[in-house]
């Protein structure tokens, strides 16, 4: 359940915020919307896809943090995330209401004494709720632009479904659907004109950004086999 | 000399007229640029009978080959879904006497004929539809066909369409003379003027002179202007076939906004003929086919108020003559015609729209060269769609002849042996001891219904094939793991689809993406 109301420094004086990244507080996700500014810091961890939101079916970017429904298999539970936390996870518990601040008082965040003061005992905001909200501005801000960004690209036809199949060394297969990318064939046929603009717009830096982060997929399909071979080995030792 | 064909002329501006245009203008896209042009004449003053509100699943090929948006189409012309239809009181008459002639193939089709294995009791007490696919019982949940996610054009259960055919042509128009560069002339014929050999030269038009062609297309209705009233080809009546020669037809619409929409046609027998009833996002359109001369106007008013409810005396009630039948050739010198020009049948099976798709694709892919070839292509094009129009009649016919109502005058002569195509008789004759599957009798690359469709209306209206228990042993578990296949995936799609008119919503809120 959620129980979202505006930030006010008077009622919420003393609240506190666990920030950290766990799967306990709601980063179980295996995939997460994100915004072009971030494509840079976020090609060197993670595959980067355009979706489509299962709601208006419009096309939204996104990255990859996992195969299976809830993995994250960049949480490292009882350590600080080492890889670039996408902002849509950073903002935790927090929303945006017109160009007000808000939180969801029911979050599994907000748990307690422990985590991130908001306020100063002055009312003043903390250094982490101004980070917060510059996260916010940074992502509303991103959203608009990611959006004119994928429109650029659907007119000039550069997104292409991609079907990715992995197997892992359990046996087991995933076959992950419902995923685009930059249609390299389209791409190598655009008329100069066309790339010109798409380059002075620093949308050609992005779609490079995309086409890299394909090599993410079996990196992260590395990972999971790790955790694979981690748990049967753990299993392993359990029946010696 | 050789004649190049370069201009085709296409006279009358229904549905018939601007679906050709476009399937001619979008296929010949890169002739234009040389010469190549499509004009449309259409008459300021006639207007368009706007028949046909339903199609088949062609309609999504050839609304994309003309390269228009599926979500403009759905937006524009108040477009729904269709997965098939719902024949009620076709076979006995009674109020739960129903069954599915659905959009999709069975189970496995191209790999197993599941008939036999159904009529062995392989499918348990499911009916054949429901035993060999999951679109009755879509259609009984009012769910869509796909999903907001699902790209224009792209089903997860096969589909066509329902639409306002009164916002179709207008659609098609926009698009024709904006995107294809197909040419509009607005202008009455007032004569056409013949060359010696017969050929039409060019025709005479009130506000815009004289305008010649290579091929002319007759699309001007019921009048075949061109190819009937001109070059005097002969009409072939069905009617001692097909009994039905009016319509009753009127609008309804929905009592409450939020109404379901079927995502199916609905056509329900009456004492001489069937009411039609289609639901477009706006409202329902319904109409009362029947024969004249089994029952008087008065009587089918009085059935089709029934159906309606006491509400059909706010609305408008549109009488359609229906002369079943169709041209003795299509195609004669350098005329061919297309829609209601070219004939009519009821709109039992959506087979108006189609006919018009499939003769308009063949005219443009089969487009001759130049008059020297053109009177091959049109005997060729002659013989495929005289063997459309013969197969269509039987199709429509087996709907009657199965049935086993004794209720009225009509029912009893339509299984009448004296009205029943030969055709039609020796097939259910052959179909008694083998069912219908694809080698056997439906070998046209474009055959107008599939083998598939003869399954669904026999199997629906209770038709028996005798079936060896040995014949199927061979073929058993294949057919047990298809019909098991097939409950899954019902499960799985009634699980996950949208409503119809939810769906149909966040097209008109969000658009379907063209990937």
């Amino acid at each position: 359940m959620t129980n979202v109301v505006i930030l006010n420094s008077q009622l919420h004086r003393t609240l506190r915020v666990q920030a950290g990244a766990s799967a306990r507080f709601g980063d179980d996700r295996r995939f997460v919307q994100v915004i072009a500014n971030e494509f840079p810091l976020l090609a060197i961890h993670y595959p980067v896809f355009f979706a489509k939101d299962a709601d208006t079916g419009a096309f939204y970017c996104g990255a990859m943090l996992g195969f299976d429904e809830g993995e994250n298999l960049f949480l490292e539970e009882g350590r600080p995330q080492s890889a670039y936390r996408p902002l849509n996870l950073q903002r935790g518990p927090f929303y945006t209401a017109g160009n007000e601040l808000a939180v969801d008082l029911d979050s599994p965040r907000m748990d307690g004494e422990a985590g991130e003061a908001l306020f100063t005992p002055a009312g003043e905001p903390t250094a982490y709720l101004e980070s917060i909200k510059a996260a916010m501005r940074e992502l509303r801000d991103g959203l608009e632009r990611t959006k004119i960004f994928i429109d650029t690209l659907m007119t000039l036809k550069l997104i292409e479904p991609v079907n990715i199949k992995v197997g892992f060394d359990d046996g087991t297969k995933r076959d992950v659907v419902g995923l685009y990318t930059i249609s390299q064939d389209a791409l190598r046929g655009l008329p100069d004109a066309d790339v010109l603009e798409l380059f002075r717009r620093g949308y050609l830096h992005l779609i490079y950004l995309m086409i890299a982060s394909l090599k993410q997929v079996p990196v992260l399909a590395q990972k999971k086999n790790r955790r694979i071979l981690a748990q049967s080995e753990s299993l392993g030792l359990a029946r010696l | 000399m050789v004649r190049p064909i370069h201009n085709i002329v296409i006279v009358g501006g229904g549905t018939a007229g601007w679906l050709t245009a476009g399937v001619i203008a979008a296929r010949h896209q890169g002739r234009m640029k040389t010469g190549f042009t499509v004009t449309l004449v259409e008459s300021p003053s006639i207007g368009i009978i706007g028949v046909g509100e339903g199609t088949w699943p062609t309609m999504r090929a050839t609304l994309e080959k003309i390269g228009v948006s599926e979500t403009d189409f759905f937006r524009e012309c108040d477009s729904a879904f269709k997965q098939g239809a719902k024949f009620a009181r076709w076979t006995t008459g009674a109020a739960d006497d129903a069954y599915y002639h659905p959009l999709m193939l069975p189970q496995g089709f191209t790999q197993l004929n599941l008939a036999p294995h159904w009529l062995g009791g392989g499918g348990g007490d499911r009916t054949f539809c429901d035993a060999v696919c999951p679109q009755g019982a879509l259609c009984d949940d009012g769910l869509a066909p796909k999903m907001i996610t699902t790209p224009e054009y792209q089903a997860v259960a096969n589909y066509a369409y329902h639409l306002d055919a009164g916002k179709f042509a207008p659609f098609l128009q926009k698009h024709c003379t904006q995107k294809l560069g197909v040419r509009h002339v607005l202008a009455d014929v007032e004569s056409v003027i013949q060359a010696e050999n017969g050929d039409i030269a060019s025709i005479r038009t009130k506000q815009a002179g004289e305008i010649p062609g290579d091929l002319f297309v007759d699309c001007s209705g019921f009048s075949a202007l061109l190819l009937g009233k001109t070059l005097g080809v002969g009409f072939k009546d069905c009617s001692d076939v097909l009994f039905c020669d009016t319509a009753l037809a009127v609008q309804v619409p929905y009592e409450r906004a939020s109404d379901p929409i079927a995502s199916h046609t609905i056509s329900t027998a009456q004492s001489a003929g069937w009411i039609w009833d289609i639901g477009l996002p706006t409202r329902r359109g319904t109409g009362y086919v029947y024969s004249s001369r089994h029952s008087s106007e008065d009587a089918a008013h009085e059935e089709l108020a029934r159906y309606v409810g006491p509400r059909i005396k706010e609305l408008s009630v549109r009488k359609i003559p229906i002369r079943s039948g169709h041209r003795e050739l299509f195609w004669k010198n350098n005329c061919v015609a297309v829609g209601l020009a070219a004939g009519f049948l009821e709109p039992l099976e959506a087979s108006a729209i189609v006919l018009v798709e499939l003769s308009a694709k063949l005219i443009s892919e089969q487009m001759p060269a130049n008059r020297e070839v053109m009177d091959i292509v049109a005997a060729r094009f002659n013989e495929v769609t005289g063997y459309r129009w013969g197969r269509i009649i039987d199709f429509l016919k087996l709907h009657y002849v199965l049935t086993k109502r004794t209720d009225s005058r009509f029912w009893i002569d339509n299984v009448d042996p004296a009205s029943v195509p030969d055709r039609l008789k020796n097939l259910l004759h052959l179909w008694k001891y083998r069912s219908p599957w694809f080698f056997d009798e439906f070998d046209r690359l474009e055959e107008v219904f599939p083998a598939a469709s003869y399954q669904y209306v026999l199997y629906g209206m209770g038709f028996r094939t005798e079936v060896e228990p040995e014949d199927n042993e061979g073929t058993q578990s294949m057919a047990a793991r298809l019909i098991s296949e097939n409950a899954t995936l019902t499960r799985q799609l009634r699980a996950k689809l949208p409503k119809n008119r939810d769906l149909l919503q966040k097209i008109f809120d969000h658009g379907l993406q063209p990937i």
